[in-house]
């Protein structure tokens, strides 16, 4: 099973200084960048997946910037992504639409021949068709019962553009493998579709529009599509939100997945946003200390122009707060002292107040509860990996893209370990008994 | 706290006096007094909100030793300040601290902030006002910072001739240098961009120099600029591109202005910046020539002086687009895919290599 981490530009800038809490002057974003591949010296997954809409042009607004879109285009993924390296040129590089940034739109905003260009002209080895997103899933519906209209007619554009996009790349011999992507409103609708695809020609089917579905309900549509195509055909699932709970996947047969859920969980959870192997073939999960820039952070700064603090006294309580994390990481403060100071620190952020008005809000209490364990069991000593050995306790502080994206990276790379010890479990285990391990998943 | 300090005579009604003092000193006797509301919704002090950037990058400058801060901080008192004369001119400001800094910070907050983080003994001087009331001292910070700044293009103008600047102005600063040794040395483009000290060129210099940064940043001239004579032959390679579409498009470029020719104007020079380095990039041109054949398939799908546009899906009559994001993005787009559909048929139509094809020349 293939992890394929889908890049939004998710670099840091490995001359950051933690200490002056800045990048070199002269950094210039990108160039002086390091990709995960790049700072951890190797790549934490099998291939990258890059959207169509995350790059952007004229009328989708991507997250690169316009020249950086050109010189995606100009150069090819590959060699934009860095990764035209020979230590690198057995991962695979899957692109899609990224439905998701044109889900408001009636059809999609690319037709089946320009996308197939871009994926040839950009170099990449694997290129899912012109999809168009269904919502409204419903796992109770049978057969080709239900479904909106305007469910049925994205399901019609899904399967129009797939066919128009295999004849293009295959009218324009292209280099990339085609991947059919199945669109539907329940299990037998998507089933219908992966069934259709392969009648089409296609021998790699991508499932979309799983991000809002819950794990239970993916297995049902992986079933329904595993039973209407040959064992031959493989599966993908795009944009695989689930990823903590692929373990209760190996059943289903999947080839390969693409997210991006262990490096954005590390800014964007409450709580768990700090992975390290667990027993077994569990992970285990930290919550980071928040402690951001006092003249940056959007909400600190509103309530400053408010008038409600005053920006001095943020800064001191943010020294304050970060001085105490570093004495703690070198056994100069006790861990109560220093989780006061955080939390001092906190309650503006989280409360709006100052500390001594709301020091006793169950929202403190459970942040400290929190706090406390991920400085009782310092799991930024118990990582090997580059990055925590390079940024010790910061990488534990939510603070800035820098520290986010290192911790989120530091993730990829102890996810990555966890597919491969459940790939290796599998290999050893008998592989054909599907209905325990279904069953298994379930419970 | 007792200053020596100069007096100068400006009115009546208030004292002027200026003085030199330490960055952290000044932070005791003044605060610095963020505008905001109280509960009543009554608005109180004036000064915004730090500016990270900002700070940040007038630290790095004070941190070198040769740093040199001549323009004052400029800081009002209305109360718990007393003057005494010695001799003409000459001062001593005595600032009661019992009740709290007295002095409010008019002037020069981000400095002081930068200063503040700054492990350094460095003097600033400090203009001081004493006026007789809060509205008065408002007053004084309105029209203080209500200045009009200098007008771009002479900013740029003067950048490559000054050192040592901080990194977001020095890539400003080599592409301004390009712009100006296109204007003014025998090339292409020689006389046709307006700069503040060529006011009858036609060409924006802002323009000129957004296609030059976007190359150096992105771009083919990123590589070209860091080898030998590197400057001389980014100057080339835009003199040659240039030189190619006057060659295409003379009726559209000799005697045209931006509002008669798309060409001249901030969309078609855009655009074209993005045809240039499709060209130099994916078919390695440099020479005039090299441009020519890249630029014969758009010769008669432009409408650069009259007819319309036909963009995907969308009509514009010739004189429709503007220099804004969107029909910048869109003539981009137009170009660069007609550009790179020929490139693809040229490639297709060569006869097969019989050894490995070699790499575009870059």
């Amino acid at each position: 099973m293939k992890f394929i981490f889908a890049d939004s530009l998710d670099y840091v800038d490995p001359a950051f200084d933690f200490i002056a809490d800045r990048s070199p002057a002269e950094r210039q974003p990108y160039w002086d960048d390091a990709y995960p591949h790049e700072i951890l010296g190797y790549a934490p997954y099998d291939g990258v997946l890059v959207s169509r809409g995350i790059v952007g042009d004229h009328r989708v607004k991507g997250k690169y910037t316009a020249s950086q879109a050109r010189r995606f285009r100009l150069v090819g993924a590959r060699k934009f992504l860095r990764l035209d390296k020979p230590e690198f040129a057995h991962l695979e590089i899957f692109g899609d639409c990224g439905a998701f940034t044109y889900v408001q739109d009636e059809r999609p905003p690319y037709t089946p021949a320009e996308m197939a260009e871009f994926y040839d002209e950009c170099g990449f080895t694997h290129g899912a068709s012109v999809d168009h997103i269904i919502f409204d899933f419903d796992a109770g519906l049978v057969g080709m019962a239900g479904g909106s209209a305007e469910a049925r007619q994205r399901f019609d554009i899904t399967l129009e553009n797939a066919e128009g996009f295999l004849r293009e790349a295959r009218a324009m011999d292209a280099d990339f493998t085609p991947l059919g992507v199945v669109q539907g409103w329940s299990p037998d609708s998507m089933a219908d579709a992966a069934r259709r695809l392969v009648a089409m020609g296609y021998d790699y089917l991508a499932l979309g529009g799983m991000v809002p579905l819950k794990s239970p309900e993916i297995k049902l549509c992986l079933e329904a599509i595993r039973h209407a195509v040959p064992a031959s055909t493989r599966l993908h699932i795009l944009g695989f939100a689930k990823a903590d709970d692929i373990d209760s996947f190996h059943g289903y047969d999947i080839s390969s997945f693409d997210t991006t859920s262990p490096l954005i969980r590390a800014f964007k959870d409450a709580k768990q946003n700090y992975y390290l192997p667990g027993d077994g073939l569990a992970l285990r999960y930290f919550t980071s200390i928040r402690v951001p820039q006092a003249i940056e952070n959007p909400k600190l700064q509103r309530a400053v122009k408010k008038g409600m603090f005053r920006a001095e006294d943020l800064v001191r309580l943010e020294a304050l707060a970060l001085g105490a994390l570093r004495a703690f990481d070198r056994d100069e403060a006790e861990l109560e002292e220093t989780l006061h100071h955080v939390l001092v620190y906190s309650a503006p952020l989280f409360e709006e107040k100052p500390h001594e008005d709301c020091k006793d809000s169950p929202t403190l209490a459970r942040l400290a509860q929190r706090y406390r364990a991920t400085l009782t069991e310092r799991p930024w000593k118990q990582c090997s990996c580059k990055i925590c050995r390079d940024a010790a306790i910061d990488v534990i502080i939510f603070r800035g893209s820098n520290r986010n994206k290192r911790r989120g990276i530091h993730n990829l790379a102890v996810y990555q370990d966890h597919i491969e010890r459940l790939d290796l479990k599998r290999a050893v285990e008998p592989s054909d008994d599907l209905p325990r391990r279904l069953c298994a998943a379930e419970q | 706290m007792t200053y020596l300090a100069v007096c100068a005579q400006q009115s009546s009604e208030h004292k002027v006096l200026s003085f030199a003092a330490k960055a952290a000193d000044v932070l005791r006797f003044a605060t610095i007094d963020r505008i905001g509301r109280d509960a009543q919704g009554e608005l109180n002090g004036f000064q915004r909100p730090q500016v990270a950037a900002h700070i940040r990058e007038i630290r790095d400058y004070l941190e070198k030793p040769d740093a040199v801060l001549p323009n004052p901080i400029v800081v009002a008192f209305t109360e718990r300040v007393s003057v005494e004369e010695l001799e003409t001119g000459v001062v001593r400001l005595s600032i009661d601290m019992s009740a709290g800094a007295p002095g409010l910070v008019v002037d020069g907050q981000q400095r002081l902030s930068a200063l503040a983080d700054l492990d350094r003994d460095f003097q600033v001087f400090v203009s001081a006002l004493i006026c007789r009331d809060e509205a008065e001292l408002r007053r004084q910070f309105v029209l203080i910072n209500n200045t009009k700044p200098l007008p771009k293009s002479l900013i740029y103008e003067l950048l490559p001739t000054v050192g040592d600047l901080p990194p977001r102005l020095s890539r400003r600063s080599t592409a301004s240098d390009l712009t100006a040794r296109l204007n003014f040395e025998n090339t292409a483009l020689r006389g046709y961009i307006k700069q503040h000290t060529c006011p009858e060129g036609i060409i924006a210099d802002t323009v000129m120099q957004k296609i030059i940064m976007e190359s150096l940043s992105n771009g083919v001239m990123r590589e070209l600029i860091r080898g030998p004579k590197g400057v001389e032959r980014c100057v080339r390679l835009v003199s040659n591109f240039f030189e190619a579409v006057k060659k295409t498009w003379p009726e559209a470029w000799h005697g045209q202005k931006p509002n008669s020719s798309r060409l001249l104007h901030g969309a078609g020079i855009q655009a074209m910046g993005d045809v240039m380095e499709v060209l130099a990039e994916r078919a390695g041109a440099r020479s005039v020539e090299d441009f020519r054949d890249g630029l014969a398939s758009l010769k008669d799908k432009t409408a650069w002086t009259s007819g319309e546009w036909h963009l995907e899906g969308e009509v514009r009559r010739w004189n429709s687009l503007q220099n804004v994001n969107r029909d910048v993005a869109l003539l981009k787009h137009y170009l660069v895919g007609l550009v790179k559909a020929d490139l693809r048929r040229k490639a297709k139509l060569a006869p097969a290599p019989l050894l490995e094809s070699t790499p575009a020349p870059s």
